[in-house]
């Protein structure tokens, strides 16, 4: 037998173990979920003038817990047809690395729309906020995930930074239309766009 | 025992097939039938043979359930299993250590 077999060996077994940590359902129908939600929601909320700092906040709050509901309710079609646990260890070892980061986020919206005083926080701030907790809570998760979504994390780490820059320099107005639009164009824009990308290139079985 | 570590493998899990099923159960707490046999690329019948095997040797343990009205077959690790499987790594260790010596 060559010499090489037992390493051989060790690397399949490695690579297999790997694989098995891996979180493997489709992602394309989720993105393009979050991404038109993200589009519609920002174009609403400019069209029905959602302007004070506490609506615009709770309103984007309502979006983002109808976007994560819609996502697991895709997840665990997708575990249906395929006859998969819903709740199996990858989705439970990403759901728990995405929590700290989107905990943090709900605490410190709460914080800013409920305790401290009205209008003391410009309501253009917190799309940045949301942009950079969420990326990391994304980031996160990539650690069970295929490898693009760690850099998706990045993205929107990044643009939270290019966004909060702007803000700081007033190169774009401190608005809740400027709000909704950063909103749209990131969480709408971004997600559908990675989704039309997986769309063409992701391992298409586990398709919803 | 045998001094020659190729000769103490265990022969249940020292076949591609097994030795696959026991690398993938060895990184998680269970995985589904449909979720292994799409990993492997392996036929129901190909995977249920290997399965059986595992499961008369004690090394695996399958659970059969329903979800939504739907059969789901999980299937993870014994105590014994587990042990198995981490003196089969050893073993091959130790032969990659004697050839690198040579």
């Amino acid at each position: 037998m060559h010499p090489t077999w037992a390493t051989e060996h060790l690397q399949v077994i490695r690579t297999l173990m790997e694989r098995s940590a891996i979180y493997r359902r489709a992602l394309a129908p989720v993105m393009l979920l979050l991404g038109i939600l993200g589009i519609v929601a920002g174009v609403s909320g400019w069209w029905f003038s959602v302007s004070s700092s506490r609506a615009f906040g709770w309103y984007w709050i309502a979006v983002s817990t109808v976007g994560i509901s819609g996502a697991y309710l895709m997840v665990r079609r997708q575990s249906l047809r395929d006859a998969e646990p819903f709740w199996s260890p990858p989705t439970r070892r990403v759901t728990l690395a995405a929590l700290p980061a989107a905990f943090i986020g709900f605490i410190v919206s709460l914080l800013i729309l409920q305790a401290l005083p009205q209008g003391s926080v410009e309501v253009a701030w917190l799309p940045p906020i949301w942009m950079a907790l969420y990326g990391c809570a994304i980031h996160a998760a990539g650690f069970f995930m295929p490898r693009g979504m760690k850099l998706f994390g990045w993205l929107f780490i990044l643009a939270s930074c290019a966004v909060g820059g702007a803000l700081a320099l007033s190169w774009i107005p401190r608005s809740s239309i400027s709000g909704h639009t950063v909103m749209g164009a990131s969480f709408g824009g971004l997600h559908l766009l990675y989704g039309v990308y997986l769309y063409f290139t992701e391992d298409r079985k586990n398709e919803a | 025992m045998n001094p020659d570590p190729f000769l103490n493998l265990d022969r249940v899990i020292h076949e591609k097939g097994r030795m696959a099923i026991m690398s993938l159960l060895a990184a998680t707490p269970e995985l589904s039938f449909t979720e292994m046999r799409n990993t492997l690329n392996m036929t129901d019948g190909n995977l249920s043979v290997h399965l059986r095997t595992l499961q008369e040797a004690g090394y695996v343990a399958v659970t059969k359930t329903f979800q939504e009205r739907r059969p789901l077959t999980t299937c993870s690790l014994t105590p014994s299993g587990r042990a198995a499987f981490a003196n089969y790594i050893e073993l091959l260790s130790q032969i990659v250590e004697q050839h690198r010596k040579k």
